[in-house]
């Protein structure tokens, strides 16, 4: 029959689209690695099981931001220093270091039995350049500021392009020392070689692969307790094994972390359960569930959230009465801080009546900032609505209608909705229109100070109030409500320059410093977040850090998980 | 249809009626307008009829079922978070006792929050949501949402869609061609991309969301009617009325569109769930109806959030959407077959 | 016959370079930019455009951009995995897309038509009923909820499936989402085959071949079938690129390292290079699955003559 002879074409170009299908999947797992997938304690092998919510961006310690990254990049790549469990630096890479007098030059000297997995020495040299491609106009890195933090000498003009990066003040005095000269005495000096923007990177090595450095497993020469053993790019999976020549490997018990990447909170936790994973992180509502069993642990970290006010609106579009300081002292007061920590958010975060987070530094007297510091703008609803009727008088109006920025990052959306909720029943009159955008876009308006009210956060770089401070100053990227202060920036300008061999002094300024911008609400501080995770029983040895490098797994042990 | 079998083995045999037909030759019709008897066959159909009860019911809670409970859908309540169902004084029905089943560690363990909380008296229908909001007005505030872009996919599938397909695929030749290309070019483009990318660029809202189904949800539509059409233009009866003389338009619209009208109504069935579910996909990447407003699509990616600890949350919005999908489909069916003139004697 | 596919393709190249045009132009409006972290200051900011070539005028980074894609250079990732080639971030994801998407169009193409066919041939019986109800329960949830439901009770109370992807495995890895995803193409094949079956029982040629007595099994794949199949492979086309390319939360809930979420997360994170070679990728499958389809018209009734459309 006539229609077989055209039907069979029709069923061969089906088939072959079948067919397609077919091809395609032996190749389905070219980039997996058989033993990348998440796989318990096995054969005697002691492997930690890790859930996370994104993947790698980035291994170059130049280039990469993202706390996932700096977490690896430290646990492959060594800086100088680590962050002991108690928070102060100790020796990692450095085996002794001296400061001159002035405390301006540093003189590091490197351990003997440090070496790349390729047996090449860990030297000097390694350092230089790479310190030296940190601050590189050409590598473009967004952590270029932390050598200006460091003070170390000529960072400001090479990062702006106005000297060659050799005339940075780092060199190799030898092949295992290191010398560091400063423009000025930073008290937090050490804290920062934590930083893994400070890492090495061998050169030869760097140089070698060219643009393919740090991009895939194969393309990283790692020298930490642990190496890169897969990388699945664009996967779900990567992986670390131990790194049998790392000089400290007898203290490392781990033979291999495995990390697999789920965006569902639900499904890690499923996971979880499961026995996939050893170590994932909580949030929303699975806290409830988990924050009674074994296992469940609260994490301080370091970021703030806050409302930020649009204090120098460029056009009207984006003016709200928010100029005003009653008003802003009022929305300041209204919310109920206490609700969103503990009963929506649950994750140990904690009220923000500050600008500058617990357990961020510690102060020349040896206590925490926060505990020689006030508290400001604690939550007390008949004081806002006092500073409402004030702000009315002075604004000459009754109602406002702000408008509320804020991303759709994870419980972001819940947060925005509260606030709107608990600003508009405490003051009347004030409306809040909420505008949810991504996270880029939301910074984006941010930065160009289109928005009038913004729900956002800073993470600290270095153990120091300075990285929050810093942010207030005239003419800041950061400061995006172009809130200006000529006493504010005298005072931090003292503490950066003047004051700076004078520890006590400058940490007076530094409270001032936070009491100016607490007092005129510059910002509106929400909480400082925490974070919720399940550490499987028998996992010890886990440390975690408000400050820098989040996790650090060098010392972790995995005792009787199946 | 083609074959060219000749006649000349004609035996009685080929006469016979297949025994399953019932085929009653002399029946007479009376003669009915189109419309009356669309409508008498569309009442005999249980199911069609029962789909529209449905749909009434539906719309009539999403206008007054938020006023029902006595809630609305932005109260929060920090005291009332993540109640479970509840209706007091009927807590002998098994969905609305307003106990919670919960495993902890294998085991079940149940607790009934109300009396843990001393609120036996508080009627959360559906529920508390996160905050402490009613979900039985959140879910019928966000029926609205979903209900509005239901009409509105009608509205463009028929509208655009329906007579775009029809010209692309009546005339054919040049106007095809054309017409064609930017149906290939839109519909090229991932819709995700295109959505998303619209509502980044605008402010996110139901404006925005409206603007975004326009471009994108007519093409399937557009794309059946042209397929048909191009079947149906070759046939007998449309050639017979252009040679008749009927204008284009009469012939499109009065010959080829009752002919396809079946395959129209069940795309647009079609068409809505995506247009939801697209809605949906919005709110899942924080994109949609801005909060505090919900729609079901943000109720169900909210809820899907926490699954595993509340079900119900995700449950109501999904039962009320599946129910509202299931009208929608059997009112559709009962449709086409009034409508459909050929599928009279069956 | 030939003549014609030659030019569907000249055709497509340009509709391809519209797109790309169009999207990268819409890209550029998006506000944000791929360097826009929260630490960012303008100085750097202004490096990094200069090192991408974000400086210079958008119609010259166009043309700069084709120039490279022809060459096969789709530039590097800014985002997602910084100074990535896009080619070695989209090999691994493509393949396990492609592989689910293909199974769930297939499976559902299968069972849809078997199902359509059957309840059209059993009208108003159980069956029908079942298959009318199977339809409807399909477009009618997301296929999230089948995804969720079946992940919490398949992958994690029985533990009979792998309850994410893995890469060792992923024939039993990709059975969940493969149903999951499955479920939508199922429904609508089999509404649509009911339909069109329903209709072309009913016409005269088939009470003519009905009434000759041939098979059943002839009277429906040769003249039954062939006919039905028109409005199925229209909306079939389509669909099958839409499965191909991803399903961002099916991905989500099984950790599925796809294409869907790719997209998603380049949208929002203004990874332009990326959004350009996914939706390049995409549109080159879609123009090729509508010309596939357009062929097929002509294969499956005879009477839809390609050349006609040549006008």
């Amino acid at each position: 029959m006539k229609i077989w002879k055209r039907l069979i074409p029709a069923l061969l170009v089906l088939t072959l689209l079948a067919g397609c299908g077919g091809d395609a999947q032996p190749s389905a797992a070219p980039g997996g690695t058989q033993d990348g997938g998440p796989s318990g304690t096995q054969g005697g092998e002691k492997v930690l099981n890790v859930g996370r919510m994104a993947e790698l961006f980035d291994m170059d310690s130049t280039i990469a931001t993202e706390a996932d990254c700096l977490e690896v990049i430290s646990a492959i790549i060594e800086p100088l220093f680590v962050t002991a469990p108690d928070g102060a630096p100790t020796n990692a890479l450095c085996d002794t270091y001296e400061v001159d007098e002035a405390g301006t030059t540093y003189t590091f000297r490197i351990r003997r039995d440090a070496d790349w997995m390729n047996g090449e020495p860990v030297t000097a040299h390694d350092f230089v350049y790479a310190w030296r491609r940190l601050v590189d106009p050409a590598t473009a890195s967004e952590y270029s500021f932390m050598m200006e933090v460091a003070a170390v000498k000529n960072a400001t003009p090479i990062i702006a392009g106005e000297l060659p990066t050799d005339q940075l003040g780092v060199s190799a005095a030898d092949d295992k020392t290191l010398v560091v000269e400063l423009d000025r005495p930073v008290t937090y000096f050490l804290n920062l070689m934590t930083f893994p923007s400070f890492c090495p990177i061998n050169e030869a090595y760097a140089t070698e692969k060219g643009s393919q450095y740090a991009l895939g497993a194969d393309n990283l020469l790692c020298c930490g307790p642990f190496y890169m053993s897969a990388w699945d790019v664009g996967g779900n999976t990567y992986q670390l094994k131990k790194n049998p020549g790392y000089y400290d490997a007898d203290k490392v018990k781990l033979d291999a972390i495995n990390f697999q990447i789920i965006t569902d909170p639900q499904q890690t936790m499923l996971a979880y359960e499961n026995g996939d994973l050893d170590y994932v992180r909580l949030s929303g509502e699975q806290i409830s569930k988990y924050e009674t069993m074994e296992g469940f642990t609260r994490i301080e970290e370091g970021y703030l959230w806050y409302l930020s006010c649009n204090l120098n609106p460029k056009s009207p579009e984006y003016s709200c009465g928010l100029e005003n300081e009653n008003l802003r002292k009022a929305i300041a007061m209204s919310y109920d801080k206490d609700t969103i920590c503990f009963e929506i958010l649950k994750d140990g975060s904690v009220p923000a009546n500050f600008a500058i987070p617990n357990r961020l530094a510690t102060g020349p007297d040896g206590r925490d900032f926060r505990e020689t510091a006030g508290t400001y703008l604690e939550t007390d609803k008949e004081a806002a609505l006092a500073c409402w009727e004030k702000a009315k008088t002075e604004l000459g109006v009754d109602e406002v209608t702000i408008e509320l920025l804020y991303d759709d990052s994870d419980s972001t959306p819940l947060i925005a909705q509260y606030l709107q909720s608990e600003i508009e029943n405490t003051l009347p009159g004030v409306h809040l229109a909420l505008k949810a955008q991504p996270k880029k876009s939301r910074t984006e308006l941010m930065q160009n100070r289109e928005y009038q009210l913004g729900l956002t956060r800073w993470g600290p770089d270095y153990s120091d109030p300075m990285t929050y401070l810093d942010m207030w100053t005239t003419g800041s990227t950061y400061n995006y409500g172009e809130w200006s202060s000529e006493e504010y920036d005298k005072l931090i300008q003292e503490a950066n320059t003047t004051l700076a061999n004078e520890p006590e002094a400058r940490w007076e300024n530094l409270k001032q410093a936070e009491k100016l911008v607490m007092d005129q609400a510059v910002i509106l501080p929400v909480y400082q977040k925490g974070t919720a995770a399940m550490v499987r029983p028998g996992v010890t040895g886990l440390s975690f850090f408000p400050v820098g490098v989040g996790t650090i797994y060098k010392d972790v042990d995995v005792n009787g998980t199946d | 249809m083609t074959e060219k079998r000749t006649a000349a083995a004609v035996s009685d045999r080929d006469f016979t009626l297949a025994g399953r037909r019932d085929l009653e030759l002399d029946r007479t019709y009376g003669s009915q307008s189109f419309w009356r008897d669309a409508l008498s066959r569309f009442v005999k159909n249980k199911g069609a009829v029962f789909g529209l009860i449905m749909i009434a019911v539906i719309v009539f809670l999403a206008f007054a079922g938020p006023a029902l409970s006595g809630y609305d859908y932005r109260t929060q309540d920090m005291a009332q978070r993540n109640l479970p169902p509840h209706a007091a004084g009927l807590e002998f029905l098994p969905f609305f006792s307003g106990v919670q089943t919960r495993s902890v560690g294998g085991e079940t363990v149940k607790t009934d929050v109300y009396a843990e909380k001393g609120i036996k008296h508080v009627t959360h229908v559906f529920g508390t949501d996160t905050l402490g909001r009613d979900q039985f007005a959140r879910t019928w505030t966000g029926t609205r949402v979903s209900l509005y872009v239901a009409l509105l996919a009608i509205l463009i599938d028929t509208f655009v869609g329906m007579s775009y397909g029809l010209v692309s695929g009546y005339f054919g030749g040049r106007v095809d061609f054309f017409l064609q290309r930017l149906v290939e070019i839109l519909s090229t483009i991932p819709t995700t991309v295109i959505v998303t990318l619209l509502i980044v660029v605008m402010k996110p809202g139901l404006a925005s969301i409206t603007i975004a189904l326009m471009i994108t949800e007519w093409i399937g539509m557009s794309r059946v009617a042209r397929a048909q059409t191009l079947r149906l233009k070759e046939q007998e009866f449309v050639l017979a009325s252009r040679t008749l003389g009927e204008s284009t338009p009469a012939v499109m619209f009065r010959e080829i569109l009752p002919n396809i009208f079946g395959q129209i109504v069940v795309m647009c069935m079609m068409t809505i769930p995506n247009a939801i579910f697209t809605e949906a996909f919005l709110a899942f990447i924080g994109l949609g109806i801005p909060a505090p407003l919900a729609s079901l699509g943000s109720l169900i990616s909210d809820g899907f959030k926490s699954m595993t600890m509340y079900p119900y949350m995700v449950a109501c919005p999904v039962v009320v959407l599946a129910l509202l999908m299931l009208s929608f489909n059997l009112l559709a069916d009962g449709l086409r077959d009034a409508f459909d003139p050929k599928m009279k004697e069956m | 016959m030939l003549k014609y596919v030659a030019k569907r393709l000249l055709i497509s190249v340009v509709t391809i370079f519209i797109i790309l045009a169009l999207l990268f132009f819409m890209l550029r409006c998006m506000p944000g930019s791929p360097f826009n972290d929260e630490k960012i200051t303008q100085v750097q900011r202004a490096a990094l455009d200069a090192k991408y070539g974000f400086d210079q005028p958008v119609i010259v980074q166009f043309f700069n951009y084709l120039k490279a894609m022809l060459s096969g250079d789709f530039g590097v990732s800014y985002v997602i995995q910084k100074n990535m080639p896009i080619a070695e971030l989209l090999k691994a994801r493509v393949p396990v897309s492609l592989r689910i998407g293909l199974q769930a169009v297939t499976l559902g193409a299968l069972i849809g038509l078997v199902m359509g066919i059957v309840a059209a041939l059993k009208r108003n019986s159980p069956l029908d009923t079942l298959s009318t109800v199977v339809s409807v329960i399909g477009v009618s949830f997301p296929s999230y909820v089948f995804a969720m439901a079946m992940s919490y009770f398949i992958g994690y109370e029985l533990k009979w499936l792998p309850l994410l992807y893995d890469t060792a495995d992923p024939f039993r890895s990709t059975i969940m989402p493969t149903i999951s995803l499955c479920m939508f193409s199922l429904a609508t094949v089999a509404r649509f085959a009911r339909t069109e079956m329903v209709e072309v029982m009913g016409s005269d040629y088939m009470l003519l071949a009905d009434s000759k007595g041939i098979s059943t099994f002839r009277l429906l794949g040769v003249h039954g079938l062939r006919n039905a199949l028109i409005p199925i492979v229209t909306v079939l086309g389509p669909l099958t690129v839409e499965l191909m390319t991803g399903s961002l939360v099916v991905e989500h809930i099984f950790a599925i390292p796809g294409m869907g979420s790719l997209l998603v997360s380049a949208i929002q994170f203004n990874d332009y290079n990326v959004v350009l070679a996914v939706v390049f990728l995409y549109s080159v499958m879609f123009i090729a699955v509508i010309l596939a389809v357009d062929i097929l018209y002509g294969v499956i009734d005879p009477r839809i003559r390609l050349a006609k459309e040549e006008g």
